[in-house]
């Protein structure tokens, strides 16, 4: 119960004990030949203060677990960074994290280190993953010196891989989430974000399975030949 | 697991948490769970995607393991049918709907196929995170273990409250004092003997007296309590003049105060009665404590003594608003549907019948006959809105003719047609009264007129089966209707073309659902307005009639035909009962509309707005024509169509 409260305390304060092995990091997965059924897959959305990784900084990570076919919400990771420093003043509008919520955040070192340690190394989906994966990549290095890669998969090429005919109006989240009736509970915050992207991978899995990609090496294969079949049509 | 610890921090809830959260809330039994149950719920949730006709439960699963809320789609049961070898569809579950309840509650796998029907997600929790929940969460217990019939219960609760505050609303006690049947006052002199006054007040069968002088101004009371104190204190004799022994300038409220103001001071002084007098001090009336209250508990049989004794019809009439009154009353104290129906057909049974007296005691044609009553009535199945379906069967007297005696009744079923409009019955707009010639008939002529409605079968005598096909007598000898209605069931018994027709009749009033659950509207001019009568209930009437009358039930009572027909092994008992509870539900809803458009001053009309419906009523009113779909399937199945 002491450990509760203090667990809960420092959550109250913005901080997570930092009680971490630097040393023994979760080793990131490789394509193989796991059954998707049984992969634990993470699902992430950032939120940062501009579109240029080079100068723009993470300040939210919102991230869900899927594992077994299904998102559990036991097994999710909702965090505002700690970043008092930052100028936030033109994208206050879009994500809604204020400078206070940032004054009040979890410390950065402390929260990567977490995400790091929950993530276990698995997959990571996004939707756009360019975009996150650039970010969080350089977030890591900056900060903890982090540089060994995880395999990352992008939602906005899984989609079309399995809906090849589907009837959108554009490429965005927002259009295969209305495709499925889906709508975030609250737009541009990361973990809500982060849920609809989910339930989007949750659709294309369920087709996956119909169409005999069964492991995580047919997965990425089917990725891999839908980005060519993208290129050759591009050439045309 | 402490469920505290989790409501004390709420801003310290994810996001994602938060919002499934938000979403039970919306949705029956979670919206009345504590947010702590909920945050529990919302902890131990797991998402899964089915997509269209994806198996989510199945009897071969084993014991079910997990607790299921439909978040988006919908999920369809099926039942393989042992006789005919068939998938049958059994219910379907919406969103905000929860599943499987009777076998997680009983430990077993389910008995359905539980299927999706277009793309689906489902929230669940695990048997450890539901029994957290059950033991902890008193409204999600009863609803697990009482499933939507606990949600009744919230429904009833709540048209009885409603009734309640139209009652608390003091709609009665506002009234003012010249608007109440103030009783005309006995008066006397004030040198009247006590005893002469006595007596006139016990002729008179009052409580008190009023004693006046010649310009009529009351000058003092005199009650029964002043009688009993004078006799036990031995004060005077009887025969001295009351003006000594009454009390003196009395209390008295002019005509435009309000009952309130009278109960009040009745309350104050602790009067029983109370002098009412005009702008120039004249008396008026007398009010007293049990005028006042009779405002607000109508009694039932004292209203049925009433209306049966009325001297007029104007004092009938006026009656009309003390059945109104009478059906706040009952709902408020728990009355169902059921028993409002029976208790206003019953006072509108009353109410024709003193309207036939009156006007027998005025004109009597001379001819025994009795006053036959068609549809809703013939059911026992009135509302307040209600409109006359009659008929006379008479006996033709030696030396008539059926046409001598129609020529003596008509004028006279005329006049009861027109009078009983004038108490609320609406006229019937198809000429379905006595006054017709063609419904004025000899009980020979009834018979012959039945079997031709039965054997030819045309496509208007089965639209008008709803009517004919449900008579009651309520006036007049019983026998001759029994003789005709058994040899009327005889013929259908033995009709199986007739039968199949009124069963396809029965089967084209579909309940008002789309294939995809949601409700289907009238029609585009009305578009968000559901016939509770027409599309509601027709589809429970239509069917049951139809089994009624081919198993040689004899009630028109929808609700007794039902128990019958359950009775005589028909139906399953479980079905007929939750086709009763149905059936009951909607006409609940249909009543307290009707309650509410008569608050409003507005005409009634059997019309609502699911979206005026709280989402509880909404989503009861769904189950309820899910159960007419599922009595139609029974139709389908008996009569092959």
């Amino acid at each position: 119960m002491f450990d509760y409260i203090k667990q809960w305390l420092a959550e109250r304060r913005g901080t997570t004990l930092g009680n971490h092995d630097t040393d023994n990091l979760p080793e990131p997965k490789t394509a193989g030949d796991q059954p998707l059924s049984k992969c634990r897959l993470i699902v992430l959305d950032l939120e940062t203060t501009g579109l240029n990784p080079q100068k723009d900084e993470v300040i939210a990570i919102g991230a869900v677990a899927i594992e077994a076919n299904a998102i559990h919400l036991n097994d999710q990771f909702d965090l505002i960074l700690r970043r008092p420093e930052l100028d936030i003043r033109e994208t206050v509008l879009i994500h809604g994290i204020g400078t206070e919520a940032l004054a009040d955040g979890h410390e950065t070192e402390d929260a990567l280190l977490h995400l790091l340690e929950w993530m276990n190394g698995d997959p990571i989906l996004a939707y756009h993953s360019a975009f996150d994966q650039r970010f969080l990549e350089k977030t890591l290095k900056a900060e903890l010196g982090y540089t060994t890669p995880h395999l990352w998969m992008d939602v906005a090429e899984l989609m079309p891989a399995f809906f090849p005919k589907a009837d959108i109006k554009g490429k965005g989240l927002d259009d295969w989430s209305e495709l499925f009736g889906l709508e975030a509970s609250e737009r541009h915050h990361a973990a809500a974000d982060a849920l609809v992207t989910a339930e989007l991978v949750l659709v294309a899995l369920n087709q996956a399975r119909k169409t005999k990609v069964n492991t995580l090496k047919e997965l990425t294969d089917k990725l891999h030949y839908q980005r060519r079949l993208q290129n050759m049509k591009r050439l045309q | 697991m402490d469920l505290t610890m989790a409501a004390a921090n709420p801003e310290n809830t994810p996001q994602n948490n938060r919002a499934i959260m938000a979403f039970l809330r919306h949705h029956a039994p979670f919206s009345s769970m504590d947010d702590s149950h909920l945050a529990h719920f919302a902890e131990h949730a797991t998402l899964s995607f089915y997509a269209d006709g994806d198996v989510v439960l199945s009897p071969d699963d084993g014991m079910v393991q997990r607790f299921y809320v439909v978040k988006q789609g919908l999920i369809r049961g099926e039942r393989l049918n042992k006789e005919t070898g068939q998938v049958e569809p059994t219910f379907e579950i919406c969103p905000g709907e929860c599943f499987p309840l009777a076998a997680l509650v009983g430990e077993r796998p389910t008995r359905t196929l539980h299927r999706s029907a277009g793309d689906t997600f489902c929230l669940s929790i695990d048997h450890d995170a539901f029994v957290t929940l059950f033991s902890e969460s008193d409204p999600f217990r009863d609803f697990c273990l009482r499933g939507v019939s606990s949600l009744l219960d919230q429904v009833n609760k709540r048209i009885q409250s409603n009734a309640m505050a139209s009652i608390g609303s003091s709609n009665s006690l506002d009234t003012p004092l010249d608007r109440f049947a103030l009783r005309n006052p006995i008066v006397c002199t004030p040198d009247l003997p006590v005893r002469k006054a006595v007596a006139k007040m016990h002729e008179n069968d009052v409580g008190s007296i009023i004693i006046t002088d010649d310009s009529r101004q009351p000058k003092g009371i005199f009650t029964l309590r002043d009688l009993r104190t004078m006799v036990a204190e031995e004060k005077a004799p009887l025969n001295t003049p009351i003006s000594q022994l009454m009390t003196p300038n009395p209390k008295s409220l002019p005509t435009t105060a309000d009952a309130f103001e009278a109960a009040m001071l009745m309350a104050e002084h602790h009067f029983a009665h109370l002098v009412v007098v005009d702008e120039e001090n004249r008396l008026a009336g007398v009010v007293s404590q049990s005028d006042l209250f009779s405002l607000q508990r109508v009694d039932l049989v004292n209203l049925a003594r009433t209306i049966g004794t009325a001297p007029n019809l104007q004092a009938l009439v006026s009656f009309r608003t003390d059945v109104s009154r009478l059906v706040d009353t009952m709902l408020a104290h728990g009355a169902d549907s059921g028993q409002v129906v029976k208790i206003i057909t019953t006072l509108n049974d009353i109410t024709v019948r003193r309207v036939i007296e009156l006007n027998l005691r005025q004109n009597d044609p001379g001819i025994p006959f009795t006053w036959l009553t068609f549809g809703s009535e013939g059911r026992q199945e009135q509302t307040l809105l209600t409109d006359q379906d009659n008929g006379i069967l008479f006996e033709t007297p030696e030396g008539m003719t059926p046409d001598d005696v129609r020529e003596k009744l008509l004028p006279f079923a005329r006049k009861l047609n027109d009078e009983l409009a004038e108490c609320g019955f609406t006229l019937c707009k198809g000429n379905i009264m006595a006054s017709n010639p063609k419904l004025c008939l000899s009980e020979e002529e009834w018979d012959d007129w039945f079997q031709r409605f039965i054997e030819s079968s045309t496509p208007q005598n089965i639209v008008y089966s709803s009517i004919f096909l449900d008579m009651r007598s309520i006036f007049g000898p019983e026998e001759p209707l029994k003789r005709l209605l058994n040899r009327v069931l005889e013929r259908i018994r033995k009709n199986a073309l007739f039968q199949k027709m009124l069963a396809a009749n029965a089967f084209e009033r579909k309940p008002p659902l789309t294939m995809f659950n949601n409700f289907r509207y009238l029609n585009d001019e009305k578009k968000h307005s559901l016939d509770l009568k027409r599309q509601g209930l027709a589809p429970f009437v239509e069917a049951v009639r139809v089994f009624a009358l081919a198993n040689g039930v004899e009630q028109a009572n929808t609700l007794e035909r039902m128990e019958e027909l359950a009775k005589i092994g028909f139906f399953d008992a479980k079905d007929a009962n939750a086709w009763q509870e149905a059936y009951s539900l909607i006409q609940a809803i249909r009543m307290r509309a009707h309650q509410e458009m008569l608050q409003n001053g507005e005409e009634l009309t059997n019309y609502i707005d699911p979206d005026d419906l709280n989402p509880l009523d909404r989503r009861i009113l769904r189950e309820s024509f899910r159960q007419a779909q599922r009595l139609q399937q029974k139709l389908e199945v008996t009569y092959q169509l």
